[in-house]
């Protein structure tokens, strides 16, 4: 089994979807492998059939897509994490993420720097999750 | 001569009897002019008596008539009767003056001779003054009747009547309605002593008199009192009308003001939203620039400049948003200090401008509190800002937290204190503070008290004013450390 972890970022803004693509692909180095989805659907295919490790989406309006595809990963693929990065953080969207087990919320214009950080830990806790023996 | 002397000796003669039967003819007139002398000087002396009294009465009459334009004291104007009443008939037991309540069932009484008042209280129809309340006329009561009038009074009754007059039972009594027109005020009763012919029955149109005299005077009391109160309505009515309008007027103001204020509010939050994005794409984009740029090169400084200024934007936007985010639905573990020192980094710039200096005291053990730190961050901000625009000149804000234990059941209270030099608040705004859209700013919307209020409440807490025009306001906000929140 492969050590690459892949991130995937869906935004439907162009550059901040870039921005983090390529800037967290820049901080966390060859050991992960960050790419896009051009829309929520698409990245709903590649979480169903591709290795995906953490998925990173802005659920803001207009369109529910993006709430849609985090409820479906909760539902259907509950082990994979998801960081919620958004534009549009009100109190509403926080609660709203909350009841959908989301744990790591995000508004930007967060610091890159910030975004690494999290998404190091969320990694690392992945690691060491397959790492240790499953005790029944 | 001789003849004349002869006759007159002849005539001397015979009228010796005639002149007897002449003196005893006289002697009998005489008796019976003594008689009739006698008989006239009687009818005199009582014609004088009768004058005398008419006399006094119309003196009495005067003497009320006078009490009734010198004085509008009704308690006077009735104690003057009464005591006319018994000066007139010098051995009458007294005089009683009954009032009825207004819904007519219960006579009070209201003036006595004795200068007993209050009670006894009697019921239309019942013994002497109720007698009197419903007669038509004034009436002279004597006899069987008067005692049964007398036995109709309870124990209690006639021991409150007998204690306000010199004799009890009286064997007669003069009964007087007061009335005006139609209308039944009260009785007069002038009670009699042991003896039955003291009162008599030409007594009744004096007693009459009073009687009118009274209702007259107590009637224009009743109506000079409505007239007063009316007017007292009147001028209230009309000072409420004027402030409903001002305050309507205030109101609409105000309303337009805050849709507009909340229009703008809802614009700069999804202007803050829309510029998220590309804040977000810039200022990283620099900082991916900077991953990549050697520590000499001399971009750099430039490259610094504008993460500055991007990290500025930020913050700017985040300060938009906040003045509209709505609560928050989550309660958190809140350090009271912590956000009392976010807020004031909040208002820092705008205090500056104002040239306001800012000190705090914070308690440093302060325990957290469970509540809603958007909530309470609005109020403390709400609070500054007012703070503030009481300085338009500058001056001193003061922050400060302490714990407190309020009462006897040991509840310990968090107390935010926010004072500051500024104008302070006139009394006549005191009351009113806290209510929606009462405002005494130009632009202001009246609701940050009125929310902010509402908040404190929600908290299980409460705010506190004092404020000393030319010297300064002191809000302080206190919540209860060891409470819930209550869930509105």
């Amino acid at each position: 089994m492969s050590n690459l972890q892949h991130i995937l970022v869906v935004d439907s803004d162009p550059v901040a979807a870039m921005v983090t693509q390529q800037g967290l692909q820049l901080l966390l180095g060859k050991d992960v492998e960050v790419s896009l989805a051009p829309s929520p659907g698409a990245a709903w295919l590649r979480c169903m059939r591709e290795s995906v490790d953490l998925l990173i989406v802005d659920p803001s309006p207009p369109g529910r897509a993006a709430a849609a595809l985090i409820k479906a990963l909760h539902d259907e693929r509950p082990h994979i994490p998801v960081v919620v990065l958004t534009a549009y953080d009100t109190p509403r969207l926080r609660s709203q993420m909350k009841r959908l087990g989301v744990r790591h919320y995000l508004a930007k214009p967060v610091e890159l720097a910030e975004l690494k950080n999290t998404v190091s830990s969320v990694l690392a806790s992945l690691n060491n999750a397959q790492a240790s023996p499953v005790i029944h | 001569m001789k003849q004349q002397s002869v006759s007159s000796r002849r005539q001397r003669a015979r009228s010796a009897n005639g002149q007897r039967d002449e003196i005893a003819h006289l002697r009998a007139e005489l008796m019976a002019a003594y008689a009739r002398i006698a008989e006239l000087d009687a009818q005199l002396a009582a014609s004088i008596q009768q004058t005398r009294l008419v006399n006094e009465r119309l003196n009495t009459i005067l003497t009320v008539s006078a009490a009734l334009l010198i004085t509008h004291e009704i308690d006077t104007v009735m104690q003057v009767v009464v005591r006319e009443a018994v000066h007139l008939f010098p051995d009458t037991s007294g005089a009683l003056l009954f009032l009825v309540d207004q819904g007519g069932m219960r006579l009070r009484l209201a003036a006595s001779s004795s200068g007993q008042t209050g009670v006894p209280v009697l019921r239309p129809g019942q013994g002497l003054a109720g007698r009197a309340f419903l007669s038509p006329r004034a009436m002279l009561i004597a006899g069987p009747a008067l005692e049964d009038a007398l036995s109709e009074l309870s124990e209690t009754q006639s021991a409150q009547e007998r204690s306000a007059l010199t004799y009890w039972p009286p064997s007669s009594a003069l009964l007087a309605p007061l009335r005006i027109e139609d209308t039944r005020l009260g009785a007069l009763v002038v009670y009699g002593n042991q003896n039955p012919h003291l009162i008599h029955p030409r007594d009744i149109p004096f007693a009459q008199a009073l009687a009118d005299l009274t209702a007259v005077a107590i009637a224009e009391h009743r109506q000079r009192t409505r007239a007063a109160s009316l007017q007292r309505d009147l001028d209230q009515t009309q000072s409420l009308h004027a402030e409903a309008q001002a305050r309507l007027n205030a109101a609409q103001a105000q309303l337009l003001q805050s849709a507009k204020l909340a229009a703008v509010g809802e614009l700069a939050a999804s202007v803050a939203h829309e510029i998220n994005n590309p804040l977000y794409a810039a200022r990283n984009s620099l900082y991916l620039v900077e991953q990549d740029m050697p520590p000499d090169a001399p971009q750099r400084h430039f490259l610094t400049i504008a993460q500055n200024e991007l990290g500025r934007i930020a913050r700017i936007i985040t300060r938009m948003r906040d003045f509209y985010r709505p609560a928050r639905d989550e309660l958190e573990l809140t350090e009271i200090n912590d956000l009392l020192a976010e807020t004031i980094e909040l208002v820092q710039t705008h205090l500056r401008h104002g040239h306001v200096t800012v000190t705090a005291s914070f308690c440093p053990n302060l325990p957290p509190l469970v509540a809603h730190p958007d909530q309470l961050r609005q109020v403390f901000l709400n609070l500054m800002l007012n703070a503030c625009d009481a300085m338009p000149n500058g001056g001193q804000l003061h922050i400060s937290t302490e714990l407190s234990c309020r009462n006897e059941r040991d509840e310990r209270w968090v107390v935010i204190a926010v004072r500051d030099t500024g104008v302070g608040i006139n009394p006549e705004h005191m009351p009113h503070l806290f209510e929606p859209f009462y405002t005494t700013k130009p632009q202001g919307t009246g609701l940050g008290l009125a929310i902010s209020a509402h908040i404190v409440t929600q908290h299980g807490g409460h705010i506190q004013v004092e404020s000393t025009p030319g010297v300064g306001s002191t809000f302080t906000v206190l919540l209860p450390v060891d409470r819930g929140v209550e869930e509105a």
